[in-house]
């Protein structure tokens, strides 16, 4: 099995839960939390058993700038799923 | 920003900066917004400032949903606000028709900027009717306040708070490209701290009373009609109780200008710092509150006075209010600058000459 190459990270504080992440990401990765945040918010988050191919798609489209993808080296990234 | 001032402390700080920090010196708890010029610094002030101080801050998708999520904040019992510049707060229109109809506290900033359509980011004053006459669908009616300085965008934007829990309405401060992004010396340090009353009414979950029901829906024409005018009499005390101007100049005036907003700051300047000297005496009014507008002082002076001048950026739509208010007393007539001009006082100065001298 391949081992993961990319990391997605959903920063929260930003996120304001349009789905525009989860509508052009190919792979399934992301959806939209059913529980609504501290602000309200139902924001993105990541399916951790499904492989980012590093698109960039989601991070692209992102009106918010709230999410990054970040590349995984040999050693284990320090990339949380989400982070606030 | 946000940090504290020694008393009496002045601060040089623009239109829009000041909106906000008096914003959440007035407990407001919630900001919801979307870029547009020339209002940008105020929803940036908010957005580096709110979630500091204990606030959501949240750039909706468009100004349509800013004011829903308002609506929704409020509801939920919370101090709410949004800032748009005249075509964004046209697409706020239906969210204030429904906030009003449901009786929800809001407060909504239009720094004015030319129209109509995408127009320019000059200041200007032509959305008084969509202000002071709805704007939205329904008989309904938004307090309306008309900052003309730096320091009044402050003082005016804490009480539209207060004004907005107390009589449960939206209230529309209606600001300017000038004002917005002009720096004047103001002070913060009067300000006292938020007070918000109760509000049994909001959605705050369910436990150990009552469920509470947010909506302006009422199916049966006698539900609906007992809404309306229990609207209705809510305005009549506003029109009553919250009404604000003031006069600069001679008592006994024998001309009148009338003007708010920026329009009135220059018209102030014609008034106290004149260009020359004019042979009758000119007092300027100028009307704080656009809704209610005080037509019963205006009617007053219209008695002694010979001719009223209505200054305006806009083709002319506060006239409207002068000369209903006025009834004939005297002729009125308007200075307009349309597009995103600014009247000059000397331009103020030779109409006052020519109209009446």
């Amino acid at each position: 099995m391949p081992s993961k190459r990319f990391e997605v990270t959903i920063l929260t504080r930003f996120c304001k839960g349009c789905g525009l992440c989860v509508e052009f990401c190919e792979q399934g990765k992301l959806y939209i939390e059913k529980k609504p945040n501290r602000r309200g918010v139902q924001t993105a988050a990541v399916r951790p058993d499904v492989d980012c191919t590093g698109c960039l798609q989601c991070a692209t489209m992102c009106p918010d700038a709230a999410v990054e993808i970040w590349r995984v080296e040999a050693a284990a990234s320090a990339a949380g799923a989400q982070q606030d | 920003m946000g940090a504290e001032q020694a008393e009496g402390e002045t601060l040089l700080i623009s239109g829009n900066v000041a909106a906000g920090e008096a914003a959440i010196r007035a407990g407001c708890k919630f900001y919801a917004g979307y870029p547009i010029t020339p209002q940008n610094e105020l929803t940036a002030f908010m957005a580096d400032q709110l979630p500091l101080r204990g606030g959501i801050f949240i750039q909706a998708e468009s100004e349509l949903a800013a004011i829903n999520m308002v609506y929704g904040a409020s509801a939920g019992g919370a101090r709410a606000m949004t800032s748009s510049s005249s075509p964004g707060v046209s697409l706020k229109q239906e969210g204030i028709s429904y906030i009003a109809g449901s009786e929800i506290p809001a407060v909504i900033i239009n720094v004015q900027r030319g129209g109509p359509g995408l127009g320019n980011i000059s200041p200007a004053q032509a959305d008084y009717y969509q202000t002071t006459r709805g704007g939205g669908h329904g008989d309904y009616r938004c307090i309306a306040l008309a900052p003309a300085t730096v320091q009044e965008v402050c003082d005016l934007t804490y009480l539209a708070f207060d004004l907005a829990d107390a009589y449960r309405v939206p209230v529309i401060i209606l600001s300017d490209g000038l004002l917005g992004q002009m720096m004047e010396q103001a002070r913060f340090d009067h300000l006292p701290p938020p007070d918000p009353p109760p509000k049994p009414w909001a959605l705050t979950g369910e436990s150990g009373r009552e469920r509470n029901l947010v909506r302006s829906f009422r199916l049966s024409p006698d539900e609906l009609e007992e809404l309306n005018l229990k609207l209705q009499a809510n305005y009549a005390k506003i029109e009553e109780n919250e009404v604000r101007c003031e006069l600069t100049g001679p008592d006994q005036a024998d001309v009148l200008l009338v003007a708010y907003g920026t329009s009135g700051r220059i018209c102030r300047q014609v008034v106290e710092r004149p260009l020359r000297k004019l042979p009758f005496k000119v007092a300027l009014f100028r009307p704080i509150t656009l809704w209610p507008f005080p037509s019963r002082e205006l009617a007053e002076l219209a008695e002694k006075a010979s001719g009223i001048l209505v200054v305006e950026m806009s083709a002319g739509q506060m006239v409207d209010d002068v000369r209903l208010a006025v009834e004939g007393r005297c002729p009125v007539e308007l200075l307009g600058r349309v597009g995103g001009q600014v009247p000059t006082a000397l331009e103020i100065t030779e109409r006052l000459e020519a109209l009446f001298a």
